[in-house]
């Protein structure tokens, strides 16, 4: 698929957008795990460690999601 | 001189029903237990587990002197009277909607909208959808997790986490509330026992909101009582 008048492949511009995208949102995945880990000290309940590991999986998968998105595209 | 008009009759028939007057006053059962009993019984591991709406549960929404509870402002003395947060039925619609956000790529077949991409663009955007699907869990469970409110038997403190990137916390001192009211209404919440608590205050914060908490009426009880209690303090000098 290209661009019509300049005759340029799409892809490689979708390409960047979501390499893009996904840069921000593993900005946003460390923002919750500083947030997280921010509140877990303000507040002790006795679910911190489960909830610090989900933060942190998010963001692994955020991370994993872009390596893969860079290999595959 | 209004004994004259009674008759001995009637006198004895008011002596018979005293005993069980005094008996009524005094049972326990009829009436909700005082909070200065229950900081008494809670400074005892034992008896602390007898106390209703005492729970170990860190997802509860309705913990009467929790254990295993700190905030990073607490003074050492301070003790956590009440440990509240939103009822988790109020979580209801976020779930649906993730369950549906869960399921909706596998009827993606079904609706040719990606079909112009390569296959890798198409699974590269299935990835994201669920790296949404994540923030939004992830959104919704924190935001109520961490928006609580902490009675202790010194102030309220009310932690707001509204989204992910701001929080507010702000508290009072029991002796500077005025007021409080307690709103329960609609189906759900009259089913399910929640709602929202209104507290005034003379403090910077002059309005306090406990919304969609468990057993509203019986936190307006607690904060009654350690008003009362708070008053007690004042008048005997144990202002600490």
């Amino acid at each position: 698929m290209t661009i019509p008048i300049i005759g340029v492949s799409v892809f490689p511009i979708i390409k960047i957008f979501v390499v893009f995208a996904l840069g921000l949102y593993i900005a946003f995945a460390l923002v919750v795990v500083r947030q997280v880990q921010l509140m877990t000290d303000t507040l002790e309940v006795g679910f911190e460690g489960p909830l610090r590991f989900l933060a942190i999986m998010h963001l692994l998968f955020a991370i994993a999601v872009l390596i893969f998105a860079l290999i595959i595209l | 001189m209004g004994d004259i008009f009674v008759g001995e009759k009637h006198k004895e028939e008011e002596k018979a029903k005293e005993p069980n007057m005094t008996h009524e006053v005094k049972d326990p059962e009829k009436f909700h237990t005082k909070v200065e009993e229950d900081i008494k019984k809670a400074e005892k591991p034992i008896t602390r587990e007898h106390i209703p709406g005492h729970t170990h549960n860190p997802l509860s929404a309705y913990d009467y002197f929790p254990d295993n509870i700190d905030f990073e402002t607490r003074e050492r003395e301070e003790k956590i009277v009440l440990f509240l947060r939103r009822h988790p039925i109020t979580n209801l619609k976020w779930i649906l909607v993730t369950v549906l956000l869960l399921i909706a790529p596998f009827f993606l077949g079904a609706f040719p909208l990606l079909d112009f991409l390569p296959g890798n663009f198409r699974f590269i955007a299935v990835l994201g959808w669920y790296l949404g699907t994540m923030a939004y869990i992830l959104e919704n469970f924190l935001s109520w997790y961490f928006n609580v409110y902490i009675v202790t038997d010194e102030r309220i403190i009310d932690i707001d986490f509204n989204n992910l990137i701001y929080k507010e916390v702000s508290d009072a001192n029991i002796d500077r509330i005025q007021d409080v009211t307690y709103k329960m209404g609609g189906v759900a919440r009259t089913f399910f026992n929640y709602g929202d608590v209104e507290i005034q205050t003379a403090s910077e914060v002059p309005n306090f909101e406990f919304a969609a908490v468990p057993q509203p009426d019986r936190v307006a009880k607690v904060l009654q009582d350690l008003r009362i209690e708070e008053e007690q303090e004042k008048l005997e000098g144990r202002v600490r």
